[in-house]
């Protein structure tokens, strides 16, 4: 017998569907990427960089589980979308248990309120765990605020100079030391589709210039920002006169790749590029027969490069902020360094890393621990303002695209930079 | 008495449907309401706060801080140049491949497949495939101008934004052109064959026949192409990054980093509120004035 609806199922229906439909989104909320609520008590929620899910870390992760009876969601992401998720995890006040952060990040959080202070933790298994004195002083004081630890370093690396040998060989050059030796190379270099050197299009690889010029991001006393002026005008200008006056480089494209240089060196199209230790990798790979160099701090003020590297954090709303803690101490012990470090040729902040035979018996790693005492955090006075995100990543890089990629005038330049930044710094 | 009782009966009857068919249009009301309505309110309300974590209460400060923003008049004005040229050009070549591939022409059906495609294609996808094909160095582009004894070109550093006005149309077209496509389909021959009768060549059949025939669909292409030239966001974001120097910082993308790299959520809502004005704006002028050019025989 046929079935027929009557008018009230329909209704009936429809009431129905519209519940169904109210409920979707409270259903869905902690859907596929979400961080778990504390109620779900099994899952522990990690944020990492996309490039630095390694072995060693996954072995860390395995054993966390097992002793914990937890179940580790490692969601991976690239830096840019990685800070974008917790951001919006931040605004929803739903947030992952661990965070792995870059730059002046936990500064940031930390003033903003966002990020646990570690210090009891600290002052609890600091001793234990070698902290702080088995870490660098630097590496401590870019994840503290007003005398309180609100993250630990991961991995601690540098900028250097890293060159193709047999084309410096071939034209009797000596690796450069200052910017007038490396001018002349990169002339010297120069040939048909070979750049001398090859500039990076990421903004940040405009500091180790900045910093041996003796240029600091903000001066906390002035309130100066890019000081002093002349030498932050004279540094950019030299890159820009790299590409565009003496044509020994290509013009950078905007991007957001920061691999074209390591591209164009791997293809034996550029002699020289500046870049950290995370190139070593796809350079072996993409080109084992590459004989390279790497050049000791290039020096012109001041013999000087910037720091760079990974941190970890807790956000203040982490519904476990004590196993949160076990997973950092597990992930920062010497060994755990050591099996990444042969794993990847990642550096790492503690001090006796550097001693250990997978530093020393590296000529390249063992190059980057030896530029380490040289390195400066280019954001460690831009960071407690907690506007670092505004000023270092946007205003400074449109600063360096108009200068060093458009070719403006860096009077005309700075003009824009210092309204917009005066406007970020008034908040 | 019986009139006022049927009258009576049948109003009960015509409330009782009513409220029938709102009941069977309450799971897309509340749709509606769940996924737009609610967060404009809650745009609403963060736009009206600032700081970090947007609770500190400012009134209308945001809105009158994105008219004297610099930044922001910038991204709006070459948003409004992108959407106005990806318009233009939608129009202009979609007409343009619809006509050719509403002839007689052997495999137009693959034709038309292939045109389209981009336009199914992610933007993530598209956006990284052009930015290898236009690097500069390392670009198949320029390589092949190389190898044919042309100039290469800088094409993401000296016009970057008429670069991504190209990749935008690159993959829209293909959507102007089957909506044209049907357009055409849809005007019966007798028009045209009319006009002939009557002396008519080919370009005053498309000039005075096709073109008002075809004025709803333009309409309907144009304010599409307006709004999502408007709403652009992964040309900038995965070609550009909004450069160099922010010649390519879109208002959207703009927004985006006034966001989640200056983290000031409340005045990135105010900014996103006046895009919503703007193109409600838009739309209402291109359906006033579009609307006039509309013919029926």
């Amino acid at each position: 017998m046929a079935y027929h609806l009557t008018r009230r199922d329909l209704l009936r229906i429809a009431g129905t569907a519209t519940l169904a439909t109210a409920a979707a989104p409270l259903a869905t909320a902690c859907g596929s990427g979400a961080p778990k609520s504390d109620t779900d008590g099994d899952a522990f929620t990690v944020y990492w960089n996309a490039g630095h899910g390694y072995q060693a870390y996954e072995k860390v992760i395995d054993e966390f589980e097992r002793e914990h009876g937890v179940t580790v969601n490692f969601q991976k992401y690239q830096w840019p979308d990685l800070r974008t998720r917790l951001l919006a995890d931040l605004a929803s006040g739903t947030v992952p248990d661990v965070v792995e952060t870059q730059g002046a990040w936990v500064q940031e959080f930390a003033v903003s309120g966002d990020a646990l202070s570690l210090a009891k933790y600290v002052a609890a298994d600091g001793a234990e765990m070698g902290f702080p004195d088995d870490w660098l002083p630097a590496t401590v004081s870019r994840n503290s605020h007003e005398g309180e630890v609100y993250g630990l370093q991961l991995h601690y690396t540098c900028s250097l100079l890293l060159y193709n040998r047999t084309m410096l060989d071939a034209a009797g050059i000596s690796p450069p030391s200052t910017w007038d030796d490396l001018l002349a190379a990169a002339k010297e270099l120069t040939t048909g589709e070979v750049y001398g050197i090859a500039l990076n299009q990421d903004s940040s690889y405009a500091w180790p210039w900045l910093v041996q010029n003796g240029v600091r991001f903000y001066d906390p006393d002035t309130r100066a920002v890019l000081a002093p002026r002349e030498a932050a005008e004279e540094a950019l200008r030299f890159q820009a006169d790299l590409a565009h006056r003496h044509r020994v480089s290509p013009v950078p494209v905007p991007s957001t790749d920061y691999a074209g240089p390591q591209k164009l060196l791997s293809a034996g199209r550029a002699a020289m590029i500046i870049t950290g230790p995370w190139d070593l990798k796809p350079i072996a790979d993409t080109s084992p027969d590459l004989e390279l160099g790497i050049a000791p701090v290039l020096r012109q003020k001041e013999q000087a490069t910037i720091s760079a590297g990974a941190s970890m954090m807790v956000p203040a709303k982490a519904s476990r902020p004590d196993l949160s803690w076990d997973f950092l101490r597990r992930i920062t012990t010497l060994d755990v360094e050591r099996a990444a470090t042969r794993e990847a040729g990642m550096l790492m902040p503690r001090k006796s890393w550097a001693e250990q035979p997978e530093v020393q018996d590296d000529e390249h790693i063992r190059a980057f621990a030896d530029g380490l005492p040289h390195a400066r955090d280019f954001l460690e006075e831009i960071g407690p303002t907690g506007r670092s995100g505004e000023i270092a990543d946007n205003l400074f890089k449109t600063l360096y695209q108009s200068i060093v990629v458009a070719n403006t005038p860096v009077s005309e330049a700075f003009a824009v930079f210092d309204e917009a930044a005066g406007r970020a710094l008034a908040g | 008495m019986g009139r006022t009782r049927r009258r009576s009966r049948r109003r009960t009857l015509d409330a009782r449907r009513a409220r029938t068919a709102y009941l069977m249009l309450l799971p897309a009301i509340a749709f509606f309401v769940l996924f737009t309505y609610l967060p404009i309110g809650n745009l609403l309300t963060t736009s009206a706060h600032s700081g970090p974590r947007a609770d500190e209460f400012t009134g209308l400060g945001n809105y009158t801080r994105a008219f004297t923003d610099p930044a922001v008049r910038h991204a709006f004005g070459i948003t409004v140049l992108f959407a106005v040229a990806t318009t233009v050009g939608a129009l202009v070549l979609g007409l343009a491949l619809a006509l050719l591939l509403n002839r007689p022409l052997r495999g137009r059906v693959v034709f038309r497949a292939l045109l389209l495609v981009p336009y199914l294609t992610s933007v993530a996808i598209v956006g990284l495939l052009w930015r290898n094909i236009l690097d500069p160095e390392l670009g198949v582009l320029n390589r092949l101008l190389a190898a044919l004894d042309l100039p290469t070109q800088q094409w993401l550093i000296t016009h970057p934004l008429a670069t991504i006005i190209g990749v935008m149309l690159w993959q829209h077209t293909g959507y102007a052109m089957v909506l044209f496509l049907a357009g055409l389909q849809g005007i019966p021959e007798v028009y045209h064959e009319a006009a002939t009768v009557d002396g008519a060549g080919p370009a005053r059949r498309f000039r005075h026949v096709t073109l008002p025939l075809l004025a709803p669909t333009t309409l309907f292409v144009s304010i599409i192409s307006v709004i999502t030239g408007l709403q652009a966001f992964g040309q900038a974001y995965i070609i550009t990054d909004g450069g160099p120097a922010a010649a390519t910082d879109l208002y959207v993308f703009h927004v985006f980093n006034v966001a989640f790299e200056a983290r000031d959520f409340g005045y990135s809502s105010a900014l996103s509120f006046l895009l919503v004005v703007v193109i409600l704006a838009f739309t209402v002028v291109q359906l006033r004035y579009g609307r006039r050019g509309e013919v029926r025989y």
